[in-house]
């Protein structure tokens, strides 16, 4: 009785995911026939079947292994291969690749080594993040820039598009986010970590600390830096949709409020470094 | 299907991230870029405006690699939605998949598995690929696959299986010619009666590629040249098959562009001297064993 294709494909689906090989895959099967794995894939005195299923293990494994090391170079380089290779082991068996392209396979890494730093430390157990608890935030830092490299297109808000618009209309204007970027809620200072080992500098660990961090696109370049409160208040703003006269206001008003211990910030200095900034880092669109 | 709904392109490469800025900037000479579809399901970027720039100047394919036609699971309705979308917006000149599966239950094994050849797995994928020619309204390619398992419940030949599946489809056939050279060795089965039991009128296009010899089998890894014994195989489908549009494959330890251009050209010295000397055996001038018989995987260690 040949074995449904549905059966078939199930039954091989787990052995070449079992996180150890084949042969443990096999270990875990109740209905195996008697005759074992060579019932259903023809081995040889070259190649036995188990090992001919072994070579599907392998190439999934390392495969998915290779992606995420090219997404995650900064995780890779905090872990070093050995730990990194068991972070992708235990990643993959709570989050299977479901999507048609490889490059989506570490879009929950950030998620896994958050969920399991709690885990563990509930069981008071080590993880891959123990040594290094900012793991998930720079893991989700490497992944918005992955997501960011390939969003949506929008002409941005540059200088010269802003210069054609009639000056009389600049208060009504309203500025809204490129459809790319992205604002990411942090504790650590991980940006610089990342730029260490884009730039193949020697690298430090992030120091602890809630910040900002914008992740944008110069066309097809990716940039990130932390938002200091100010830019940050006025992007804010722009998310709901707020025009070009509301955020002058609020970088007036914040200019005003923010440093008092240093004195008051110009508003008309820090709107003009800030609108430069935006303006050439192609933030907005209209 | 009709042979002309897979016009002759010439021989060309397979685009490749790697190759992006020279492709751009130097706009090589190289008749077609075969490009794979799930790198550019995206909403925008840097992989969008390189394809862009390429399809100003080149004709192109999309190649996929996880529509999983073999697979179980129901197709993947918004997989096909976003091919459609892809085709719609760069006019290929044919879309083309593997004959295999890549997951089930949802899950996705980023691999090319292969199927039973039997008359269920058969019945199965041409109800399928019917499906996706609808939904594409086009003609599609399916290409053969390297396997490294084959199974009890097989009741055919592989060539046997794609041929009847191409006819009950009606859709045309990718011959990865490396391919079938490494199944060849690793199910020991002769190379020549599967290329010459695949109906001619069938053939759209060729992959060539390189592949790794890990002694008891071999692997499919795209990492290193043309083998010589490929190229052979390839001259013998060029006398069956006649015009038919190829491309290099290389997807590891990727070498710079003009090496590509320099396999693509060997490939199109082959296909020119057999149109020059259909009757001649071997025409490879660039093959040491140009007159030398096809291996026998069998034989291949002995």
């Amino acid at each position: 009785m040949p074995t449904r294709l549905k059966d078939l494909q199930s039954f091989l689906y787990r052995l070449i995911t079992a996180p150890s090989g084949v042969g443990e895959g096999l270990a875990a099967e109740r209905n195996l026939p008697r005759t074992g794995l060579g019932a259903i894939v023809l081995g040889d005195e070259r190649l036995s079947a188990e090992e001919r299923a072994d070579i599907y293990a392998n190439m999934y494994f390392y495969r998915l292994l290779d992606a995420l090391k090219e997404d995650f170079p900064a995780t890779l380089k905090v872990l070093g291969d050995d730990a990194f290779h068991n972070l992708a082991t235990g990643y993959l068996l709570e989050y299977p690749p479901t999507e048609p392209s490889v490059a989506e396979c570490g879009r929950f890494l950030s998620r896994y080594l958050r969920e399991h730093d709690l885990h563990d430390r509930h069981q008071h157990d080590r993880a891959p993040g123990d040594d290094a608890p900012y793991l998930a935030d720079l893991a989700g830092l490497e992944r918005a820039t992955v997501e960011v490299f390939q969003g949506p297109d929008a002409d941005a808000l540059s200088a010269d598009a802003m210069r054609a618009i009639p000056a009389e209309q600049w208060p009504s204007l309203k500025l809204r986010l490129h459809p790319c970027v992205q604002v990411l809620d942090v504790e650590w200072h991980v940006a610089d970590l990342l730029r260490a080992v884009e730039e193949g500098r020697d690298w430090q660990p992030a120091a602890r600390g809630a910040a900002k961090i914008l992740v944008s696109r110069q066309r097809t370049r990716v940039l990130y830096r932390e938002l200091e409160q100010i830019e940050y208040r006025a992007i804010d703003v722009a998310r709901t949709g707020a025009t070009f006269a509301n955020i002058c206001e609020l970088i007036a008003q914040d200019a005003g409020d923010l440093d008092e211990d240093a004195g008051a910030l110009d508003p008309v200095a820090e709107l003009n470094r800030l609108l430069a900034r935006w303006l050439s880092d192609a933030i907005f669109t209209v | 299907m009709k042979r002309a709904d897979f016009p002759f392109l010439g021989f060309g490469a397979g685009l490749r991230r790697p190759h992006y800025s020279y492709i751009v900037e130097h706009r090589p000479k190289i008749d077609w870029f075969e490009v794979v579809s799930e790198n550019f399901m995206v909403a925008g970027g840097r992989a969008i405006e390189v394809l862009e720039e390429v399809r100003a100047h080149y004709p192109i394919v999309l190649h996929g690699v996880s529509m999983s036609l073999g697979s179980t699971d129901p197709l993947n309705r918004d997989y096909l939605n976003n091919l459609r979308e892809l085709a719609k917006r760069f006019d290929p000149a044919w879309i083309s998949d593997h004959l295999c599966w890549t997951g089930v239950g949802g899950r996705n094994l980023h691999d090319l598995l292969p199927l039973p050849y039997t008359e269920e797995a058969l019945s199965h994928v041409v109800k399928r690929i019917r499906q996706v020619q609808d939904t594409l309204e086009r003609p599609m390619l399916i290409e053969n696959v390297s396997s490294y398992m084959a199974f009890a419940d097989s009741t055919m030949p592989e060539w046997q299986f794609i041929s009847e599946i191409a006819e009950q489809a009606d859709c045309g056939i990718l011959l990865d010619i490396n391919n079938i050279f490494v199944s060849a060795f690793n199910h020991r089965f002769d190379p020549n009666e599967y290329l010459d039991a695949i109906p001619v009128e069938r053939v759209g296009q060729y992959h060539l590629a390189g592949h790794s010899d890990h002694v008891t089998h071999l692997l499919d890894t795209h990492d290193h040249p043309v083998r010589d014994e490929v190229w052979t195989l390839y001259e013998r489908a060029v006398r069956r098959f006649g015009a038919v549009s190829a491309i290099v494959e290389w997807d590891d330890n990727i070498p710079e562009f003009p090496v590509l251009i320099e396999t693509a050209d060997r490939a199109r010295q082959i296909y020119d001297a057999v149109a020059r000397n259909p009757s001649q055996q071997s025409l490879d001038a660039n093959s040491p064993e140009r007159s030398a018989k096809l291996p026998v995987p069998a034989d291949h260690r002995a």
